[in-house]
């Protein structure tokens, strides 16, 4: 106990009680008809398995023979596969041919992860080009590159913005800083500052939710509370990929212009399209190589 | 003995310690500094970077181009000192504490511009604790440290034996003196050679830090930007560096002769004018810098190069670049630093030192400002970025800050070097 804990319980004395709540270990372990002694090694070889101090090969190579001498062949399970090969390389093909400038990926950005005004991570420029009677109008939508070379992440003084294995660059809020010197060197524009502006006024319960990217619940948007101040960008909605789903924008395109899939898949649609001789590159001279690939 | 006592102004005086325009001083900057720190909490506390008119497409502004504004100043003024402790250059030697007390205050400045422009203050320590060494940003927030205690230790070291003699008197500051010198007694000649000694190295050792590291690094923050190719270019540190060299010859040229003015003290004209020329020379390859950076940006034919050399030149900053940059920072200092009539006047170096300071705000606006509003796409709609109230605001109370740090530390600390007067009483910086 602590010299302020005025007679309080400590961590230990909880510990304590919850341990006597707990039934005996071993008393239970010795109803069961299989060996008491070889579970108690195995569950402290697993916590050093958790904590990294033994490989998991070495532990089914340490358990097989005496599992398989305990349970028989077929309870007990191989070594599984360790992961070879690459994961996958998230890529985004948008078909410049059959945008049609709907801005429905904007919105539908905007309604999934909650950008505040004034911030869009994806939007669609437009243009027209050339002399009445010969003109065009062409329209770029323009999410985040996710490039493989990001300057933002080389720039960032935290290490706040970085890429994960899977080719997404993604920001960790709760590091930034909000100097937004990636903002000023990113090629593409593709970041926002979140200056704390909110749609609360028109729009009951926006402020319900604060941005759901990563699948990080930061509950209520509140004035002075994170990601405020500092920098978002697009992460091809990471949070919907890991729950198996396509990004919103892809999800929601009208014309179906965009594709989303795995680069290091030679099989894959975004693989193919990507071979195309219409597939290119914005910026490619900066050497950045964008994730996001056009078709023209 | 029976006639009353007459307290005349005359009698008054000593016990008030401010002169009359020492009064007009503190009471004119006091006010200004107060109303920022008010805006400081008011917008910056309160409202966040919401207080400001940046933007997404405009995200650095006002408030960066001060930070570089001040960060050059104290390289130029650090630089200008290690003439005299590094190089031995003694005639330069009554402004050298003084640089480095400008150097000191710059930097304090320049970092509070730049603490005030990030989002999440409660997060810098981030960038210590998580030094990410491809950025340029994280080894600048790393040498400003070792910029600033390096100078502390440099200045302290310069007037260390005069802060003994200063702890000897007995009056109210003598107490503030004997903590500095750490009870340290007496300065012995060896103690003295000592000092000159470190001196020396420090100023010597100071030289690249203040070069590559404290202000060609605040230009490689710009120049590495390849995503803006105007700012993008080997040439572009350099210029940052000789504009810093500009910057703090005009402040310590305007430091020296304006306080010598108002405190009635003759001004060593030798001294002033060498150091008119010595602005002028960094002036003129200046302008050689910026001719060949504008004529290589241009001759690219590049779509970013090319507008934004337009927006600086003919768009809604055209005064900033024209008035300021080349007219105040450049033509006309050059100008009068080249008639013979004008340049050996100690007024007309004055003129001239004090339209750089204020050109150079100029300079650094337009190595933010035009360069950010040129859209990274085409269609892109073209962003424009003013100050708005409470930047300004809160930009001329940390000037006036700048300014009241500046004359407190030549109020308290001995930057003048002490001279003894007749009967033996010490004075200094009267």
């Amino acid at each position: 106990m602590g010299i302020f804990s005025k007679g309080e319980f400590t961590e230990k004395d909880w510990n304590h009680l919850l341990d006597r709540a707990l039934p005996d270990a071993k008393q239970e372990m010795a109803k069961s008809p299989y060996d008491s002694e070889l579970g108690f090694n195995m569950a402290k070889d697993a916590r050093r398995v958790i904590n990294g101090s033994l490989s998991l090969e070495d532990f089914h190579k340490k358990y097989s023979s005496s599992l398989v001498k305990e349970f028989g062949k077929e309870y007990v399970s191989e070594t599984p596969p360790r992961r070879t090969g690459k994961g996958p390389q998230w890529a985004m093909v948008i078909d410049l041919r059959k945008c049609v400038g709907c801005d429905t990926c904007t919105v539908s950005c905007k309604a999934e992860n909650r950008t505040p005004p004034g911030m869009s991570y994806n939007i669609v420029l437009e243009t027209e080009v050339g002399q009445y009677p010969n003109v065009a109008r062409i329209n770029l939508p323009r999410p985040c590159m996710q490039c493989e070379k990001p300057p933002c992440a080389q720039v960032c003084p935290t290490r706040a913005t970085y890429k994960l294995d899977n080719g997404i660059v993604v920001i960790d809020n709760d590091r930034c800083i909000g100097c937004r010197y990636c903002m000023v060197a990113c090629p593409y524009g593709a970041r926002s500052f979140d200056f704390g502006k909110s749609y609360e006024d028109e729009m009951i319960g926006f402020n319900d939710v604060t941005s759901p990217e990563y699948g990080v619940d930061r509950g209520e948007r509140k004035k002075g509370k994170l990601p405020e101040g500092t920098v978002r960008k697009c992460s091809f909605c990471y949070h919907r990929l890991q729950r198996g789903e396509e990004p919103a924008c892809v999800e929601t395109c009208i014309g179906d212009a965009r594709y989303f899939g795995d680069l290091n898949d030679p099989n894959s649609k975004v693989s193919k399209l990507a071979a195309s001789p219409r597939a290119f590159r914005l910026k490619e001279d900066l050497g950045t190589g964008p994730s996001v690939i056009y078709l023209k | 003995m029976n006639e009353p006592v007459v307290y005349t102004e005359k009698m008054k005086v000593p016990s008030s310690r401010l002169n009359k325009m020492e009064r007009v001083w503190w009471g004119t900057l006091l006010p200004v500094f107060l109303i920022g720190v008010y805006f400081i909490i008011k917008g910056f506390f309160m409202e966040g970077m919401a207080s400001t008119y940046l933007t997404d497409e405009v995200p650095w502004g006002a408030w960066v181009a001060f930070y570089i504004y001040f960060i050059g100043m104290s390289a130029g003024s650090f630089l200008l000192s290690t003439l005299i402790y590094g190089f031995g250059m003694k005639k330069y030697e009554k402004i050298g504490r003084a640089a480095l007390l400008s150097a000191i205050v710059s930097m304090i400045t320049a970092i509070t511009f730049i603490f005030l422009d990030i989002g999440r203050p409660d997060h810098v320590f981030n960038s210590i604790i998580y030094w990410n060494i491809t950025s340029t940003m994280a080894w600048e927030i790393h040498f400003y440290i070792v910029y600033i205690l390096f100078l502390i230790v440099e200045l302290y070291l310069s007037m260390r034996g005069d802060l003994i003699e200063l702890a000897k008197k007995k009056n109210r500051l003598a107490k503030f003196y004997q903590f500095l010198t750490f009870g340290k007694k007496e300065m012995t000649k060896e103690d003295e050679q000592r000092d000159k000694k470190r001196m020396k190295i420090l100023g010597i050792i100071g030289i690249p830090l203040a070069i590559l590291g404290v202000h060609g690094g605040t230009g490689s923050i710009f120049a590495v930007l390849k995503a803006h190719p105007f700012l993008n270019s080997g040439l572009f540190p350099i210029i940052f560096i000789m504009s810093a060299l500009v910057s703090g010859t005009a402040l310590s040229i305007s430091l020296y002769v304006i306080k010598n003015k108002v405190l009635k003290k003759p001004i060593d004209t030798e001294m002033v004018r060498s150091l008119g020329s010595l602005l002028a020379l960094f002036l003129a390859i200046e302008l050689i810098m910026e001719w060949y950076e504008f004529l290589v940006g241009t001759y690219g034919l590049q779509y970013e190069e090319m507008q934004t050399i337009g927006h600086m030149t003919t768009g809604p900053w055209w005064w900033s670049f024209w008035i300021f940059q080349m007219g105040f920072a450049m033509i006309i200092p050059l100008g009068i630093l080249f008639l013979k009539r004008t340049r050996t006047s100690v007024n007309w170096i004055l003129t001239a030192s004090i339209l750089t300071i204020l050109g150079v705000v100029g300079v650094r606006f337009n190595m933010v400002v035009p360069v950010f509003i040129v859209p990274p796409f085409e269609g892109m709609p073209t962003p424009n970025y003013y100050p708005n109230l409470s930047e300004w605001v809160v930009t001329f109370g940390l000037i006036a800050m700048f300014l009241l740090l500046y004359t407190l530390g030549e109020k308290l600390l001995p930057i003048e070097e002490v001279e003894y007067s007749e009967n033996g009483v010490i004075e200094h910086g009267k």
